[in-house]
């Protein structure tokens, strides 16, 4: 069997035919279909069939089993004219998570693999934990896109904010900003690194350090950071394992670890794609379709502890490939 | 007992107060015995010139941006001369003064002024030096900011997405919160039930202290009020859309603006980045966002840059560099008359920029030519024109956050960036101009 291939006509053609089933759309997108705008991509050349519109899940069928084609999409906007784009209602709230992009990836492969994969859904988790523990958000769908994880949110208050809004979202869900570590009282000012702290923002940022530095390898690159100062972090970061920040700071040096911390904020703003984030007219590929340049189907992730995107999400042409 | 409207001026009470004593316009210049008899009454009050002590509530209206405009360029300054604005007493007449100031700017200025936002901005420090004030009665002060806080919030909890407006307009940030399953965390109990036992090696109660205590109350508090204040200026303007503006306010606002622009006159340094006058536009001190930008994009996203973050930029280096630090709202005409400048050096560097891209920007999006009018100012039209001056907003130019988040490809910070804190590509060629 050859996963990764992409997928050729007649493969689309016998995924969308046979395979395919408009009940595997999700719900969210069948609920709200007459809001949405759909968009396509025909020849492998990016969506440039876009401002579709279907009025029931029935005409979304007919089109993708007559067109079959090279991927398809669905806005994150719903509007009051889907086929204008025009009349804003709201958008669900999204970070995309892209294996091949993510800053820190310990497989060092050219595009995707199963260990990279495993890593997106790693740091998904965090987030989600980090979206529904400090958020309070609740509709959280979870969506395997083919080469990485979509996290889709539906909380009605969030779904009619603006980009600045999620923006910093954003920068709290993925540690993107260097917790202050002065603070002040009436009674004089604290310094307080952010691991001594273990609750709000500082806390989330500790977590999001602790899984960068737990995943660099002695070719990761870090800004401003040295071949002496990354081994140091390496030799060191088991004391994280129980903990021991202080130690660990004071192993590494209090300047350099700042270095460190500092080259990951960075790095972390790079863990989801912001662009999908801030646009509240993004479209992003819709679930149940094909991704065919991987050969892999887009899901719906019902149980994220038993997902397996290599048992879950390759269509059953893949499978038959080289038999 | 420290009344809630010395605070808030939008509190219930702060609206009996307007209702009963506030009504009569004509009468607002005349001199006020009362007013002058409370402030002189005031212990801590400088009354060694007569100047010091306002007279009516004009007076106390502009009496009030004096101090803002003071304060911004001296600011641990307690200024004595202004002692009666951080003493309950003058509450009533404060009030007055604060919907006065309010519906003055909102008529004549609109919600999206630099006026507004510099009344915006003096509330909220008037109330946080109001309540610094109030230290040496702690239990006054957590009592009022209470009430105010009941009153702001109905609910028993606050919801971070309740403050979503102050989020997005950046006088809230989501990381100075403590949240709990979407919960704002104010309460102590609620604080120690939660984090008690996770806080090692310190006192919970000094965490809480810290963190929460009566700090980020107060913060809430004076942002909603921030908040609200906006909401009203936005709300006269509307109505004043609709009715003959009153000529007092008319007046007033005028007298406001001039005293807001006083800061540019006397205090020409320290804020933003400091002032620079117009002059032309040296290539060599851009930031290296510009520098790219100027060599054209050749991926996606070239509307973006040549419309939303050259031509704002390059517009206000050349005729405004000082924007951002000051009060008053400019129009490209305040600076470029017959607008030759802006034909001839501004559009010329933008348009070749955009042939610069690939493909060439107006090539494929002809259209783009109206919208970088638009960004000047000059509405949607394909002449820029003065006759259209004033139909769409001089676009400021885009902060590095957006920068970063938008058009990533550009932000490749040098030292001087990261001297600067990385805020807006403009203070980069302020400084590399003032040097």
């Amino acid at each position: 069997m050859e996963m990764f291939k992409p997928a050729t006509l007649e493969e689309r053609r016998i995924y969308y035919r046979e395979e395919w089933d408009i009940k595997q759309v999700s719900d969210f997108i069948s609920n709200s279909i007459e809001n949405r705008e759909f968009g396509f991509d025909h020849f492998g050349k990016g969506p440039n069939d876009r401002y579709k519109v279907f009025n029931t899940p029935d005409y979304l069928k007919r089109f993708l089993k007559s067109k079959t084609p090279f991927a398809a999409y669905c806005s994150v906007a719903f509007y009051e004219k889907p086929r204008r784009r025009k009349g804003w209602i709201k958008s669900e709230l999204v970070f995309d998570v892209d294996a091949k992009d993510i800053p820190i990836r310990t497989c060092g492969c050219d595009d995707v693999c199963e260990i990279c994969l495993r890593e997106a859904k790693e740091i998904v988790e965090g987030l989600i934990d980090t979206l529904k523990g400090d958020l309070g958000l609740k509709d959280i769908h979870l969506i395997y896109s083919g080469r990485g994880y979509h996290i889709r949110i539906f909380d009605a208050d969030v779904m009619i904010m603006d980009s600045d809004v999620r923006s910093q979202i954003l920068k709290y869900v993925v540690g993107a900003d260097l917790p202050k570590d002065k603070y002040d009282d009436d009674n004089g000012i604290y310094n307080l690194e952010h691991f001594s702290i273990p609750f709000g923002y500082p806390w989330v940022f500790t977590q999001r350090v602790k899984y960068a530095i737990n995943h660099l390898t002695v070719d990761s690159k870090l800004e401003d950071v040295n071949g002496k100062l990354l081994k140091d972090v390496l030799t060191n970061r088991n004391l994280l394992e129980r903990n021991q920040w202080g130690l660990f700071k004071t192993n590494i040096g209090p300047v350099r670890y700042k270095k460190v911390i500092k080259a990951i904020t960075s790095l972390n703003m790079s863990l989801v794609d912001a662009k999908v984030t801030i646009d509240l007219k993004r479209i992003l590929r819709l679930p149940s379709s094909l991704h065919s340049k991987v050969s892999m189907r887009c899901t719906e992730v019902k149980n994220i502890d038993t997902f397996d995107p290599f048992e879950d999400a390759v269509p059953g042409f893949v499978w038959e490939r080289n038999e | 007992m420290i009344p809630m409207s010395f605070i808030n001026p939008l509190s219930d009470e702060g609206k009996q107060i307007v209702r009963k004593d506030g009504g009569d316009l004509d009468r607002i210049y005349e001199e006020n015995n009362q007013l002058i008899a409370s402030i002189n009454s005031i212990k801590s009050q400088k009354i060694s010139d007569d100047d010091y002590i306002p007279k009516n509530y004009v007076d106390l209206v502009i009496k009030r941006i004096e101090w803002y405009v003071e304060k911004k360029s001296d600011s641990k300054n307690k200024f004595k001369k202004y002692a009666f604005l951080f003493d309950s007493k003058i509450t009533k007449f404060d009030v007055i003064a604060f919907y006065i100031l309010c519906q003055a700017v909102g008529i004549k200025f609109g919600p999206n002024s630099r006026e507004s936002r510099a009344i915006v901005e003096l509330q909220g420090q008037l109330i946080e030096n109001r309540l610094e004030e109030l230290n040496f009665n702690r239990r006054a002060k957590r009592e009022v900011v209470q009430q105010v806080m009941n009153e702001l919030i109905v609910e028993d909890r606050i919801r971070w997405t309740l403050l979503a407006d102050l989020i997005s307009s950046k006088k809230i940030s989501l990381q100075d919160l403590v949240l709990k399953e979407g919960n704002i965390i104010l309460d102590r109990e609620e604080f120690m039930e939660h984090f008690e036992e996770m806080i090692k090696n310190r006192q919970p109660e000094k965490m809480y202290n810290i963190f929460i205590g009566d700090r980020i109350k107060e913060l809430i508090i004076i942002k909603m009020i921030m908040q609200n204040t906006e909401n009203y200026i936005k709300n006269v303007h509307e109505m004043s859309n609709t009715v003959e503006p009153n000529p007092t306010l008319l007046k007033i606002a005028d007298e406001i603006s001039e005293a807001l622009s006083k800061e540019i006159r006397h205090y020409s340094s320290g804020f933003a980045g400091g002032n620079a006058e117009a002059s032309p536009l040296n290539a060599e001190l851009f930031p290296p966002c510009i520098k790219l930008a100027l060599e054209g994009i050749k991926s996606g996203g070239r509307n973006e840059v040549i419309v939303l973050f050259l031509t704002p930029f390059l517009s206000y280096a050349r005729l405004n560099p000082s924007v951002f630090g000051s009060n008053t709202t400019l129009k490209i005409s305040d600076v470029d008359p017959d607008l030759n400048v802006t034909k001839n050096e501004i559009i010329p560097m933008i348009y070749d920029a955009a042939d610069r891209c690939i493909p060439p920007l107006f090539d494929d999006q002809p259209q783009e030519k109206v919208n970088i009018n638009a960004k000047l100012g000059f509405g949607m039209h394909s002449d820029l024109s003065l006759q259209h001056e004033g139909e769409t907003k001089w676009y400021t130019p885009m902060g590095c956050d957006k920068v970063k988040m938008n058009m990533p490809a550009l932000c490749k910070p040098d030292e001087i960036c990261k001297r600067l804190k990385e805020i807006n590509p403009l203070f980069y060629y302020l400084d590399k101009m003032k040097k």
